[in-house]
């Protein structure tokens, strides 16, 4: 930098410019330190960037089914959408479907499956039956075998499957579809289920974060100024849970709260509640609020702990000195100093909240299933990878929008973990 | 590259699926009670080749796409239900198998062509005796009924089953519910009828669970699988009554999955597992009904069959007379229509 407001080289004792001597140092400097950074950086690579690049793509990739129907595809564009498709159409298709080998057909029927319920059984018993056709013309002959080609719902389906990529499964995840025009239109109303369910997510999730705060920060407060033996004994309390199973842990809650557990059968031989008025804790929202509220407990607890064992009891003490009245000296001093720790565990216990489904699966009973019950249900039995990659990248997203509001109001640095 | 990279993570999804690989042949199924019949009835028996090691899954297909797409099989069978044999049967998941041994032997017609033949179980209300003093419930119409007979019912989390009940319950002939099913407003009537228990329900996910519903009073009734229920008598000593009337069958089926390492003793294993003496052995451990006619034939003239020396066929779900009352689950309508009816169900459920 200051180098170059110096006219003329400068050598160095064997000859070599300065600046292309340090620039050699420097590099080789550069690469020793990439070097160092290389296992990590391929660590991150593997198990990281590249899933995540994976899960994105595959949310729009509809590439697979028009190497099986590419020509089907082409005349299918021509139609007008009108009525059912003309011959030319239904020919393409059965030269397709009979040119498909193996596992192929299958494959995309599962997919067509997925845009109108049906697809899969239609193509496996045509599959089987067109034998029978010997020639064209091809449009009767397969009404013939099952009357469902002759119905335009199944036809107007393929219509977002025409193109290489789709925001289909983007659209199912928010309760929208494409109509036969591919305009956007809504889900019928008995399936709109992921709207609902997003909206649940987020609110179980900060409700979660909100408890575990009200119930974490006295705990830390405790944990962080109580004498040592004391604060060990109750580290090990909030520690043990922590180590114990998250299932024996859900299903303990089980006993305790449902509606002839140990707690209601107390409300009522306490005759603090009727014994037909039971509350109702477990097998619904509630249940998993309460759940997990306990299970993510320990995430909230730790991170305050460690911010708040660095905040000096001169501060406080230096505060009531000047008159300030105890609340207001928390408030004022205390609560801002112990900001990061709330930041940190807060963040923590949402993250981990908004995607948990073990113990919303349990005790989720009817309303109180979240977004990632559904992801596992349809990575499981409907395959349907592409709608789970769509949930998943949505999810993804929303995180980051949450962690850029944070930024801008609160700020990154704030955070810390002791 | 990207591709190898690609394949590379998929292998480490599989690998942390699994935890490691294994020489011996890799046998999956469900665990608990189920797991152990099959161990005694054809693990132990099993004498050829190297060992088999039996690991447990959750069902669903997850685990076994994601250890064929990145070409690291380390399955070799696994006992999957009808649906998830058709699908992964269909999608190049599973090896097409000799059939010629049981084809002519089979209770219903198998599903694929992937498949060897395994059990019958069903999902089956059961009570209490003591629940109900005076009359007992005796049909699925009944467990509809909160009037008749007021309580609790406990029902499962998802929508197999539920559907084809509440119509035998609303007055379907059990042979006729898929056609019903099939056609307009078919499944608005099923909701219809599910809607009328909604305020007396209680959901369970985990097959355990609805035992200790009962036991406990949590509720008066439950749907649960029937091989749980008959352990629970059978071996607790427990007095449960079922509900036959309205049961809904599913099917349980062995594969071998495509890719691997140890294909020619896989295809021996399942042929070993699905013999009538291996599927009757099974039922001296766990009431689920044999999928093979001439299984059922040797259990008949073996009774008192069950290891603890009492009668078996009463526990089970296919003996001729229940079947009359009887839906056997079809699986090509669900793999058709199951993610649609799922996404009705959990709207239903949440509001």
């Amino acid at each position: 930098m200051s180098s170059e407001t110096i006219s003329g080289p400068i050598l160095t004792s064997d000859g070599i410019p300065l600046k292309v001597s340090l620039r050699k140092a420097e590099k080789r400097n550069k690469i020793r330190a990439f070097l160092l950074v290389l296992p990590l950086l391929a660590f991150i690579l593997i198990t990281f960037i590249i899933p995540i690049g994976d899960m994105l793509s595959r949310s729009v990739d509809d590439r697979y089914i028009n190497t099986v129907f590419p020509k089907t595809f082409e005349v299918f564009k021509k139609w007008d959408k009108q009525d059912l498709p003309p011959e030319e159409v239904y020919e393409t298709m059965f030269f397709e479907i009979n040119a498909a080998k193996g596992y192929k057909i299958g494959k995309s029927s599962t997919r067509m499956n997925y845009s109108k319920s049906g697809w899969k059984s239609l193509i496996k018993k045509s599959q089987r039956k067109f034998k029978r056709i010997k020639e064209g013309p091809y449009k009767e002959q397969m009404i013939e075998i099952d009357k469902r080609w002759g119905d335009p719902l199944y036809w107007k389906a393929l219509g977002e499957m025409v193109d290489p990529t789709t925001m289909g499964y983007y659209l199912n995840a928010v309760d929208l579809k494409y109509d036969s025009n591919k305009e956007i239109i809504a889900q019928p109303e008995n399936r709109r289920i992921y709207n609902h369910t997003w909206i649940k997510t987020f609110k179980v999730s900060l409700l979660v974060t909100l408890f575990t705060l009200m119930l974490g920060y006295p705990i830390a407060y405790l944990l962080a100024t109580l004498p040592l033996k004391y604060s060990n004994l109750l580290m090990i309390c909030v520690l043990l849970p922590f180590w114990t199973s998250l299932l024996v842990r859900t299903v303990a809650w089980m006993i305790i709260l449902q509606q002839n557990g140990v707690f209601n059968n107390l409300m009522v031989i306490a005759g603090l509640i009727a014994d037909e008025n039971r509350w109702k804790l477990m097998y619904n929202e509630t249940g998993t609020i309460i759940v997990m509220t306990q299970i993510l407990l320990p995430f909230m607890v730790l991170p305050l702990y460690s911010v708040m064992k660095t905040i000096s009891p001169s501060y406080m003490k230096a505060a009531l000195n000047l008159g300030a009245s105890p609340l207001h000296a928390f408030w004022k001093v205390y609560m801002p100093n112990s900001l990061p720790g709330i930041s940190a565990g807060g963040l923590l216990v949402f993250i981990i909240a908004i995607g948990y489904f073990i113990t919303p699966e349990l005790v989720g009973g009817k309303d109180g299933q979240m977004i990632g019950n559904w992801i596992a249900y349809h990575l499981k039995t409907t395959l349907n990878w592409g709608l789970c990659a769509a949930l998943g990248s949505i999810l993804l997203a929303v995180m980051l929008v949450f962690y850029w509001v944070y930024n801008k109001i609160i700020g990154v640095e704030n955070i810390k973990l002791g | 590259m990207i591709k190898t990279i690609k394949l590379a993570f998929l292998g480490l999804i599989s690998m942390a699926f699994v935890g490691s690989a294994y020489a011996d042949l890799t046998f999956v199924s469900w665990g608990g009670a189920y797991t152990a019949s099959q161990q005694k009835a054809y693990v132990d028996t099993w004498s050829k080749g190297s060992g088999v090691t039996v690991e447990n899954y959750n069902g669903g297909l997850g685990e076994i796409k994601a250890q064929v797409e990145a070409n690291n099989v380390t399955w070799d069978v696994v006992d999957v239900l009808p649906d998830q044999a058709i699908t992964g049967c269909d999608e190049g998941l599973f090896l097409k198998v000799d059939q010629s041994h049981f084809i002519n032997d089979m209770v219903v017609k198998p599903v694929s062509e992937c498949i060897s033949p395994q059990i019958f179980w069903s999902y089956v209300a059961f009570y209490d005796p003591a629940a109900f003093p005076g009359k007992k419930p005796k049909t699925i119409k009944d467990f509809f009924d909160v009037k008749k007979f007021p309580g609790k019912r406990g029902i499962h989390t998802w929508a197999n089953a539920l559907i084809e009940m509440a119509l035998v319950a609303d007055g379907v002939k059990p042979s006729k519910v898929y056609d019903v099913m099939s056609s307009d407003g078919g499944i608005d009537r099923a909701f219809k009828k599910l809607d009328t228990i909604k305020d007396h329900v209680v959901f369970w996910s985990a097959g355990s669970k609805p035992l200790e519903l009962v036991s406990s009073g949590e509720v008066v009734m439950s749907l649960a699988y029937n091989g749980r229920i008959g352990a629970a008598i059978l071996q607790e000593g427990k007095s449960f009554n079922y509900i036959w009337d309205g049961q809904v069958l599913e099917q349980e089926y062995l594969v071998v999955v495509k890719g691997t390492k140890n294909e020619a003793e896989a295809r021996e294993f399942v042929k070993h597992a699905s013999t009538a003496e291996s599927l009757a052995l099974q039922a001296k451990y766990i009431p689920y009904g044999p999928m093979r006619s001439s299984s059922i034939d040797i259990i008949k003239k073996g009774e008192p069959f069950f290891n603890t020396g009492v009668d078996v066929l009463p526990h089970m779900p296919n003996t001729p007379k229940r079947l009359r009352r009887s839906v056997i689950a079809d699986p090509f309508w669900w793999a058709d229509n199951g993610a649609e009816v799922s996404e009705r169900f959990g709207v239903w459920k949440g509001n």
